[in-house]
């Protein structure tokens, strides 16, 4: 399998003060196309900036980032932005979507950014907004939406682009128990049926336990890369939890 | 380009949410701009309007005063003992190549009783050339002739404030008026000629020379206290000033160089003195005006400050999902110059009222030129682009991650 991450001898040093914090410390991370992959630790154990490399918003201090084959380790912010907006898709804890701004137009936004024109955007962004089941909530500012909705939005705006990389931080953090399976459910379903790979930051082992691979980080080092042997599946659970 | 285009529908968009803070924002440069034009209409029109009252005295006009010097010493012994007289006038007219024509004027404001009223009357006592030198036309009537200037007829001509002060609704041909105890028959009327920088050019009674200094203001001699000359065209003016100035010197008795006893200004120099006292007072007004429109672009700085920190996260997201510090840089700056730009719209029009305003309210005479309007616009959009290129390079520096973070 080809692989779309490939990190090597990664480290991160910030300053702190006068003193030098160094948040990930030579991590060796490898993940192929297609992936749904947990990454669990505890707060400050540098998971966070692993992420924010991952995702093209932060430069290692050392080591080299290559995603798809494509080294971009020390980009400038444009490139990076470029990176972003081609590559890689975000989903927030937060959902992150603009206020008083539709569902729609919030989705097409990565398109404006890509320069693709005005039809076209909207047309893309009614079949991401169809694809996570929401084409009956395309007006709808995210104050009208629910918290499960709001996040399908978001997930349809980072897939909007067709990115082959999805980065998930506790999607499920604000959401409820059965709400957050069924969004687990969209993610699972991306990269089973469309080979995008999915990581995804969380704290919860029964969100972990729907994906397929665990890498538990702690003080900047990964200590755990574990298979997980049946993946439970998240729209199952979710149905259990609505019939009861 | 696309994004371009998308990036200042977004940029619209933001300001429409966020209406009344934009309105408000722009309030400022509105008032800057309405300024800027309302003054600029003003200077433009006062300028035009005293140019055209200095072109109403006459065409190719020099002014010869009496100037008595401040020394003491030789005065009363040159000079002539005095003013300018009826014969320099005539030197003048007679030795001057570049002259055109010669007259003389004398006037005291006084009292003049008519069949119907009293009121108070510039009179003049001029020449015959008077009427031609200033381009005083007669409506009724006829002017006065050579063999009546000599005589020292009691005849007059009268402008239309006088009539209307004198014979309200009356024709003055043929009637009488009293200047002090003596009567004067009005034989003509003269066209209205409107404000000179000095007067009222209506407001008078015009009679011979010899009629004026014999009756209502004793003179000795042929004393006048003004000599009127024109120069044969506009580009003779200068050369007609020399040599008026050459023959007084000899006839009076200064040298070279020394200050004499009148002083000779032309239409030139008035038009040149008014314009720069218009000058001044533009640009001082222009100034002011021009502070305020900077306190409004510190206003619209200030504001798009705020909007950078209150939308941190959602420049975060955009960064995120790709955005360049460029998209964001613009995205700022078309706001900013969005709200500069309406301002300058809105200035415009309110100014445009505020012109017609006073010139139908209170007759001010205001020109809006097409160009003041264009510098206005220009202005507005500078103004926009000056004070909203730190606040949108300070989002488009934010870091994404810090972004993401703030609440």
């Amino acid at each position: 399998m080809a692989e779309l991450i490939r990190l090597r001898d990664v480290s991160k040093d910030y300053a702190s003060g006068p003193e030098i914090v160094r948040a990930l410390r030579n991590v060796d991370l490898d993940v192929g196309a297609g992936e749904l992959v947990a990454v669990v630790g505890a707060s400050g154990s540098g998971k966070s900036t692993l992420m924010n490399i991952l995702g093209c918003l932060d430069r290692p201090t050392s080591g080299s980032y290559h995603l798809a084959e494509v080294d971009v380790t020390r980009r400038a912010a444009d490139e990076r932005a470029l990176v972003r907006n081609r590559m890689i898709g975000f989903v927030f804890q937060g959902f992150n979507l603009l206020a008083r701004t539709t569902a729609l137009d919030n989705v097409e936004l990565p398109l404006v950014y890509r320069g693709v024109g005005r039809s076209e955007r909207k047309r893309r962004a009614a079949r991401a907004l169809e694809a996570v089941g929401l084409s009956d909530r395309v007006l709808h500012t995210p104050a009208q939406l629910s918290g499960g909705q709001q996040q399908r939005v978001a997930i349809a705006r980072a897939l909007v682009t067709s990115p082959p990389l999805l980065l998930a931080d506790e999607p499920t953090g604000n959401l409820d128990t059965k709400t957050s399976y069924d969004v687990l459910a969209v993610l699972q379903s991306l990269a089973r049926e469309h080979g995008i790979t999915v990581l995804i930051v969380t704290h919860e082992p029964e969100i972990a336990a729907c994906t397929e691979r665990i890498i538990t980080v702690r003080d900047g080092r990964i200590e755990r890369d574990e298979r997980v042997d049946s993946p439970r599946d998240a729209r199952q659970l979710a149905l259990e939890l609505g019939a009861s | 380009m696309r994004r371009a285009g998308a990036t200042v529908v977004m940029a619209m968009r933001s300001l429409l949410s966020a209406g009344g803070r934009s309105a408000l924002t722009s309030l400022g440069i509105l008032i800057g701009i309405a300024a800027v034009v309302v003054v600029t209409a003003l200077g433009t029109g006062a300028r035009q309007n005293v140019a055209d009252q200095i072109q109403s005295l006459g065409q190719n006009l020099i002014f010869v005063f009496y100037q008595p010097v401040a020394k003491s010493g030789a005065r009363g012994v040159r000079g002539g003992g005095g003013g300018l007289s009826d014969r320099d006038a005539r030197a003048i007219a007679r030795e001057a190549p570049a002259v055109e024509e010669s007259s003389v004027y004398s006037d005291v404001r006084t009292q003049v009783v008519s069949e119907v009223g009293n009121a108070r009357v510039q009179i003049v006592g001029a020449d015959v050339n008077y009427f031609r030198v200033r381009g005083f036309r007669v409506a009724q009537g006829r002017e006065f002739t050579e063999s009546e200037q000599q005589t020292k007829a009691k005849v007059a001509l009268i402008g239309q404030t006088a009539i209307d002060k004198l014979f309200p609704g009356l024709d003055p041909v043929g009637r009488y008026l009293r200047i002090g105890k003596h009567p004067y028959r009005v034989i003509g009327t003269l066209q209205p000629k409107g404000q000179s920088p000095f007067e009222d050019q209506d407001d008078r009674i015009i009679m011979p020379i010899g009629s004026w200094r014999a009756r209502v203001a004793p003179t000795r001699g042929d004393r006048v206290q003004l000599v009127l000359v024109t120069a044969k065209s506009a580009h003779q003016i200068p050369a007609a000033t020399r040599q008026i100035d050459a023959i007084l010197r000899q006839r009076r008795g200064f040298v070279e160089g020394e200050e004499p006893d009148f002083r000779i200004r032309t239409q030139d120099e008035f038009q040149r003195s008014q314009d720069a006292i218009f000058g001044i007072l533009t640009a001082l007004l222009i100034g002011v005006a021009t502070i305020s429109l900077f306190v409004g672009g510190v206003g619209v700085m200030n504001i798009m400050l705020v909007s950078v920190t209150e939308r941190t996260r959602e420049i975060g997201i955009r960064m995120a999902i790709g955005a360049r510090p460029a998209d964001i840089q613009l995205q700022f700056l078309v706001e900013a110059v969005t709200i500069t730009l309406f301002g300058g719209v809105m200035g415009t029009a309110l100014a445009v009222g505020v012109i017609e305003l006073l010139k139908a309210q209170l007759g001010w005479s205001m020109a809006l030129s097409p160009s003041a309007v264009g510098v206005a616009l220009v202005t507005s959009l500078v103004v926009g682009v000056t004070f909203g290129f730190w606040p949108a390079r300070r989002a488009a520096t934010l870091d994404p991650i810090e972004a993401l973070r703030h609440e």
